[in-house]
């Protein structure tokens, strides 16, 4: 040591037993550590506690500080340098040591650089920098592969040499006392296992968890309350979607009547306006035109009126011209001329015949004119009385009749006036029924809502064809799914078959490597009874000799006895052979050993290969799930998205029928109510005028009646003046017909006078007679026909000026009545044409008067009743941003509807908000699908939370962590199997080791002192809880072979049921390890946990009796001796089990502190018996007691002045060793 | 409350095959507490899970009935009923009951009404309650002893609701809370709650209160 700690230089020699004696805290351990360093070259594992400084920073202050060992082999001494360059390192030196390469002239110790330049300088080899402890150990092991270092090697290592520095570390840092087989467990465990050989139950654990935590999120998943769940939440999720589309298209309809309300006002309210001046200017279009028409119907009445009464006028003439025999006069008067010439004629005869008897004649004459005069005066006398009796009469009848004819006038006007009225009436409502007759008509042919209807018609028929092709679409996809979950199924059976089908052939070929690995076991087994054994103990490097000949059955055979003839050692039965070209049959133990491992190597990269197999099986398995699963998890949305658009469309059908029926039957009703109202008006119009006909007929019969009366009255009138005329009349004619009849005797007289006369003058009186006769009948007649003279003259005149114009009177009035009937029609037209148009412009206004109302009830609704609500906040931003478009609807009833649904909306989504946080509530917080929702998530939170369960049912993902965990089931219990396996692989290490440490007990001479009678050790199986389930899951693993967790939750009932026990028997196996693990708080299990070690041991009369701690067997002294003898046992046997067997025989150093309280007597026989296993003790002693005698070397510590400690040879004796 | 099965006999436990978690099961259902299928603390769900077993249910409740208890099903909990409990009794519980008409009240009056599986944080809780005049109202109202901050009173709420198993505390660390089944229950008792006026008519009636029904 150099610069080492608190000591300067210390040079010790250790080539036997050596014993340092120093109280406390002269750095005794200190020193014993600096030697175990050698050994281990692990400063982590010297037992420095982890308050003292770390060994590079406590032994190496100084660039120049240095542990040097010298190593004594049987060929060379050569040394090891330690020294300390940012890290520790080493170099190897091929000379003995010597102080002067560390030192230089003024004894003080050098670099390390310069140290090597002085190695240069003596021309030794020293090798390069080592700078890992591992590869010193290596070097030191004989496990170093660089030829040039293998002059280092103190032993040939196997690949458990890595045993010999930690036994003899744990030697060292076991210092208590009582011997626990903990601690004996521990040594034998940390000499054969690795870190890595350890089962981590913290991976273990978490593995078991993760397991866990995804078995029961699925469990939990398929129970049927959580199913009933799903379906609540499915359902009410297409609720409330479709509420709320159905919400945000009455918002859009709403903001879009709201803004159309809003543009449109203006316009409305124009467009009313201007179609009340079109009201306004129709009606005085139609006002002029009737005008008009009437003006000409007003004059064609009159003309017609003229005619009329021209040609009644002239009938009646006619007529009272025909009472007249008005033709027979004519006829008559036609002969007047006739008469008068033959009047003439017979004038001039008569004056001839009396040209004789003038004078009588003219006497007569005289006379009888005398006579005629005064008859003719009395006769006009009589006619004047009887003429002013008539005129009288007449003037009387006249007066009469012209007041008749007043009344009658009168009575026609007031008649023609009332006439009037009541035409005037009649004709105005005439009129008033005629326009309604024609609006009943128009409205009969009006097509209310027409524009609507059409509308809907034209949606439904597109919806048909939406739906139409949707149902195709849905048909096809459903089509498409079954075929996907056909080949799906096809899929995962064969990936299914294929993972069998491996699984069966590695099996089988592990079952081929088991039995092999078996044969070797058993070779290696008995081989210490057979002759290979035999051979191995007995025959140097037999292999080349006997191991060429000897078959491997002969080898292992164990009934040969054989022995060694010195005589025929290199021969076969006395022949030699030369046998340097016949190959080796026979194997060495580590080829053996090779052999094995190579073979278990195999079974594990065969179970690699099939976790492999089973690993891409499943990603296949999970590739083809995540394939097909997404198709059908696509399909099968579009397939619901189908079902829902046709129940959509199927309602939205349904509606728009309604709506469709309402509108017809609105159209329909408006069309009942205008005609109602029209018929109505109609009614009452009819009515009226059948009153005012009856009333105008009444008036008639009243004026006819009046007339009538009048009539008579004035007939009766003219029959009694009639009467009373006759009557005077009569009386005077009475008178009258006397006085001429005296007249006429007294011409008779007189006319017979004159005959007589003629006669008595021969003239021819007959003759006379005759001619005068003829005379006064042609008189006669002229006088008869001048008589009707006057009216034949007045009907000439009026049949010139009346008569014959007749037929044109009557054709020009039948002109007249066609214009008027034209005019009437024209009338009518023009009445029906402003009636529809007015109608119609009324309806229009009238239709945009209620828009507007409409509108402004609609903004004032909005404003007043709907604008604060939390429901226009909701939807305010659809309703901002809608564009202005005339809707079905009004803005007050959407507003209504809008609250109304509202809080229906609101109850609905309360229930789906309950089912999601039940649902969700049902999981783990951090479940593996992900169902997780604050307690204060949003809406847009929950109905993604909902579309996410959603896609989670059509993609089929349980089925796909149900694969995963089926998987993960299979690799866990797997892993946890195979790592168990690993781990209890040693367990026959540890039998081996336990059975060497039993026989090294037996082999150890305590019978000589009889101080220890016996010592001995077994093993027993572990009580570790963990431990067990490990064990147990590792045999489930063996029954059952691999296993991947098919229908591990029983949704497969083909396999579910024929793997359910199975399953079932994992999953608790699996849950028991977790909870023990969990219980148990245990960070790993290590070889040591896989046996209990149990020791019985007998000093003098006490046996302790199997047990596995040992507090007591004797005095200390023999405790610590018993300590020592196993110490020294497990080293001897793990040096033996560590290096090969062909390495030649070295000595190690046991390190053991503190065995000051052990007797002179066990000492010796304790170093006894470590000699015999070529161990050299190293021991602390509190002070001299005389012990130290009995070991080669001994050193002193003492403290120097300056606080260095002087490690100083003491006693070098060797009393017994 | 009825016994169902007074003829199971003394001897029960001899006939029946019991689950090995009846004594896990008794622990918690003896103190009043409920066994919901949501609880996750302690196994909880597996015990609702045993007990569901209808096999089992028979047995339980058979044996338990020995001890005059009644396992009473509520939708996805479990709880006891004593068989012929004093009415004296029953009065007390309906007294320790009436601060949770409060409670109940509050929480269906939150925003994000709290119902059954909602996670929360008593702090969330106590923040609404501050943001919300008519709600700090109520929680102020609750009869609870440590009240001098909103949020504390929320934990004392939570923490009386865990003590007796309507609530679980999920995440020690988030101080995540979340609701049982067995929160219905409460939710039944208050709506069945009738609360009648005083007709002032008829003087049998007794005076304006609730009554359970």
């Amino acid at each position: 040591m150099i610069n080492i700690a608190s000591n300067k230089y210390a040079d010790v020699e250790m080539s036997g037993n050596t014993c340092f004696v120093g109280t406390n805290n002269f750095g005794k351990t200190s020193l014993q550590r600096a030697i175990l360093f050698f050994y281990s070259a692990n400063s982590r594992g010297l037992g420095i506690s982890a308050s003292q400084k770390p060994f590079e920073e406590h032994y190496f202050r100084y660039e120049n500080s240095f542990l040097v060992y010298e190593v004594a082999t049987e060929e060379k001494n050569f040394f090891v340098i330690i020294y300390r360059h940012h890290k520790l390192n080493f170099r190897f030196v091929d000379s003995p040591y010597n102080p002067d390469f560390f030192f230089n002239e003024n004894d003080e110790a050098l670099k390390i650089g310069d140290v090597l330049k002085k190695l240069d300088k003596f021309g030794i080899y020293y090798s390069n920098q080592i700078d890992t402890f591992e590869r010193y150990r290596n070097i030191l092991y004989g496990t170093e592969t660089d030829k040039m270092l293998s002059k280092f090697h103190i032993l040939r290592g196997n690949e458990k040499y890595q045993n010999i520095p930690k036994s003899i570390t744990n030697v060292f840092l076991s210092s208590k006392s009582s011997i626990d087989s903990r601690f004996i467990k521990d040594f034998i465990a940390n000499s054969l296992s690795s870190e890595s050989t350890s089962i981590k139950l913290e991976q273990v654990e978490r593995q078991l968890r993760q397991f866990n935590e995804k078995y029961t999120d699925i469990e939990t998943y398929l129970k049927k309350e959580t199913q009933q769940l799903i379906e609540l939440i499915d359902k009410k999720f297409d609720q409330v979607k479709m509420l709320k589309g159905s919400q945000l298209e009455m918002a859009d309809k709403l903001g879009s009547s709201l803004k159309y309300a809003e543009v449109q006002n203006e316009s409305i309210r124009d467009a009313s306006k201007q179609k009340e001046e079109e009201l306004d200017t129709l009606q005085n279009e139609h006002n002029a035109q009737k005008e008009h028409i009437e003006g000409k119907q007003q004059d064609i009445r009159e003309e017609i009126g003229y005619y009329d009464r021209t040609i009644r006028e002239a009938n009646k003439k006619l007529k009272e011209y025909q009472s007249q025999n008005i033709e027979d006069a004519v006829e008559k008067n036609k002969q007047r001329e006739q008469l008068q010439v033959e009047l003439n004629m017979a004038r001039k005869e008569y004056e001839t015949l009396t040209s004789n008897v003038s004078s009588i004649e003219l006497k007569y004459s005289t006379l009888m004119e005398q006579l005629k005069n005064e008859r003719g005066s009395y006769i006009n006398n009589i006619n004047a009385k009887t003429s002013t009796i008539f005129n009288d009469y007449n003037e009387r009848q006249l007066l009469a009749k012209n007041e008749l004819n007043k009344k009658e006038n009168e009575l026609k006007q007031r008649r023609e006036d009332a006439l009037a009225d009541a035409s005037a009436e009649i004709t105005s409502k005439q009129i008033e029924f005629n326009e309604l007759k024609s609006e009943e008509k128009v409205i009969r042919n009006t097509r209310f809502y027409e524009a609507e209807i059409k509308q809907l018609e034209t949606e439904l028929a597109e919806l048909r064809a939406v739906t139409y092709k949707n149902r195709s679409e849905k048909a096809i996809k459903s089509n498409l799914i079954q075929t996907l979950q056909k080949e799906w199924e096809a899929t995962e059976a064969k990936i299914k078959s294929s993972l069998a089908n491996q699984v069966t052939k590695v099996n089988n070929e592990i079952i081929k490597k088991k039995t092999e690995i078996k044969e070797i076991e058993g070779k290696l087994e008995v081989q210490d009874g057979a002759l290979y054994g035999f051979l191995e103990g007995n025959i140097k490097d037999w292999h080349n000799t006997i191991g060429k000949v000897c078959n491997e059955d002969i080898l292992f055979r164990t009934d040969l006895e054989p022995e060694v003839q010195k005589e025929v050692i290199n021969s076969l039965y006395g022949v030699s052979l030369k046998l340097d070209s016949v190959n080796i049959v026979s194997k060495s133990l580590e080829e053996y050993q090779g052999a094995k491992n190579e073979l278990l190597a195999q079974i594990r990269e065969l179970e690699d290969s099939l976790n492999q197999f089973q690993v891409s099986n499943n990603e296949e398995k999970m590739l083809a799930a995540d394939r097909y699963g997404k198709q059908l998890g696509e399909l099968k949305e579009d397939v619901k998205v189908l079902s829902y658009s046709l129940e959509l469309a199927e309602k939205r059908e349904k509606k728009l029928m309604l709506e469709l029926d309402d509108w017809k039957q609105k159209a329909s009703e408006e069309i009942e109510a205008s005609l109602s109202g029209n018929r109505n008006k109609f009614n009452l119009v009819e009515e009226e005028l059948s009153i005012l006909n009856k009333k105008k007929n009444n008036m008639l019969n009243d004026f006819n009646l009046q007339f009538e009366q009048l009539r008579a009255y004035h007939l009766d009138r003219i029959a009694d003046l009639k009467e009373r005329q006759e009557a005077e009349i009569k009386d005077i004619e009475t008178e009258k017909d006397k006085t001429v009849a005296s007249f006429d005797a007294k011409e008779k007289e007189m006319n017979e006078e004159k005959e007589t006369s003629f006669k008595s003058k021969g003239v021819d009186s007959k003759q006379v007679k005759e001619v005068d006769k003829k005379i006064k009948q042609i008189q006669e007649d002229i006088k008869e026909i001048e008589q009707y003279s006057q009216i034949v003259n007045d009907y000439l005149k009026d049949k010139r000026e009346l008569f014959d114009k007749l037929p044109d009177l009557i054709q020009k009035k039948e002109e007249y009545m066609k214009s008027s009937q034209e005019l009437n029609n024209q009338l009518e037209e023009a009445n029906r044409k402003f009636n529809l148009k007015n109608m119609e412009l009324r309806k229009q206004k009238r239709s945009f008067d209620e828009e507007l109302i409409e509108f402004n009830n609609g903004i004032n609704y909005f404003t007043k009743n709907f604008r604060e609500t939390p429901v226009y906040n909701k939807y305010e931003d659809v309703i901002e941003r809608a564009e202005p478009k005339k809707t079905n609807y009004s803005v007050m009833d959407l507003c209504t509807q809008l609250l109304k649904n509202d809080s229906h909306f609101n109850e609905e989504y309360g229930a789906f908000q309950r089912y999601v946080n039940e649902f969700a509530g049902k999981f783990r917080m951090d479940n593996h699908f992900n169902f997780m929702i604050r307690n204060d998530a949003s809406q847009a939170e929950y109905e993604r939370f909902a579309q996410n369960v959603s896609n989670f049912i059509h993609e089929n993902k349980i089925e796909l962590s149900i694969a995963e965990t089926a998987t993960q089931i299979g690799l866990v219990t797997d892993s946890i199997a195979s790592k168990v396996k690993e781990l209890s692989g040693q367990q026959e290490k540890i039998q081996h080791i336990i059975t060497l440490i039993a026989d090294d007990f037996k082999k150890a001479e305590f019978e000589e002192s009889k101080l220890i009678e016996f010592i001995k050790i077994k093993l027993e199986e572990s009580d570790n809880k963990v431990y067990k389930m490990l064990k147990k899951i590792e045999e489930f693993k063996d029954e059952h072979g691999v296993f991947y967790g098919e229908g591990l939750f029983n949704t497969d009932y083909a396999t579910g049921g024929k793997n359910k026990e199975i399953n079932n028997r994992a999953v608790k196996l699996l849950e028991n390890l977790r909870l023990s693990i969990k219980e148990q708080e245990q960070e790993e299990i290590r070889l040591q946990d896989l046996f209990e070690l149990k020791f019985n041991i007998k000093e003098g009369m006490n046996e302790t009796g199997w047990t596995h701690k040992i507090d007591s067997i004797g005095s200390t002294g023999t405790d610590i001796l018993v300590k020592a003898i196993i110490y020294i046992t497990l080293l001897h046997v793990f040096i033996k089990e560590s290096s090969h067997r062909s390495s030649k025989a070295f000595k190690v150093h046991c390190i053991i502190d503190e065995v000051g309280q052990i007797s002179a007597h066990y000492l010796k026989e304790l170093l006894k018996f470590a000699k015999n296993r070529n161990i050299m003790m190293i021991n602390g002693l509190p002070n001299k007691s005389g012990l130290e005698s009995h070991y080669k070397y001994t050193y002193q510590f003492r403290r120097e002045e300056d606080g260095n400690v002087r490690i100083f040879p003491s006693i070098v004796t060797e009393v017994e060793a | 409350m009825e016994n169902t099965n007074n003829n199971t006999g003394g001897n029960i436990s001899t006939n029946v095959k019991l689950p090995k978690q009846t004594h896990d099961i008794f622990a918690i259902m003896a103190r009043g507490h409920f066994i919901s299928s949501n609880g996750t603390k302690d196994g909880m769900n597996r015990l609702y899970d045993v007990i569901n077993n209808p096999e089992n249910f028979d047995n339980l409740q058979a044996y338990f009935n020995v001890i005059r208890y009644n396992i009473e099903r509520g939708n996805n909990f479990f709880y006891f009923a004593k068989i012929d409990e004093a009415n004296s009794l029953i009065e007390k519980k309906l007294e320790s009951f009436e601060k949770y008409i409060d409670i109940i009240d509050l929480f269906a009056s939150m925003d994000n009404k709290i119902t059954i599986g909602s996670r929360f944080r008593p702090s969330e809780i106590a923040e609404e309650c501050n943001a919300n005049v008519r709600l700090k109202q109520k929680l102020q109202k609750i009869p609870l002893y440590r009240s001098e901050t909103l949020s504390n009173k929320v934990r004392e709420i939570c923490d009386l609701m865990t003590r007796d198993s309507f609530l679980e505390r999920e995440d020690e660390e988030s101080e995540t809370y979340k609701v049982l089944d067995s929160y219905t229950y409460l939710m039944d008792i208050v709506n069945s709650i009738a609360i009648y006026e005083d007709t002032g008519n008829s003087g049998t009636e007794p005076a304006g209160g609730i009554i359970y029904n």
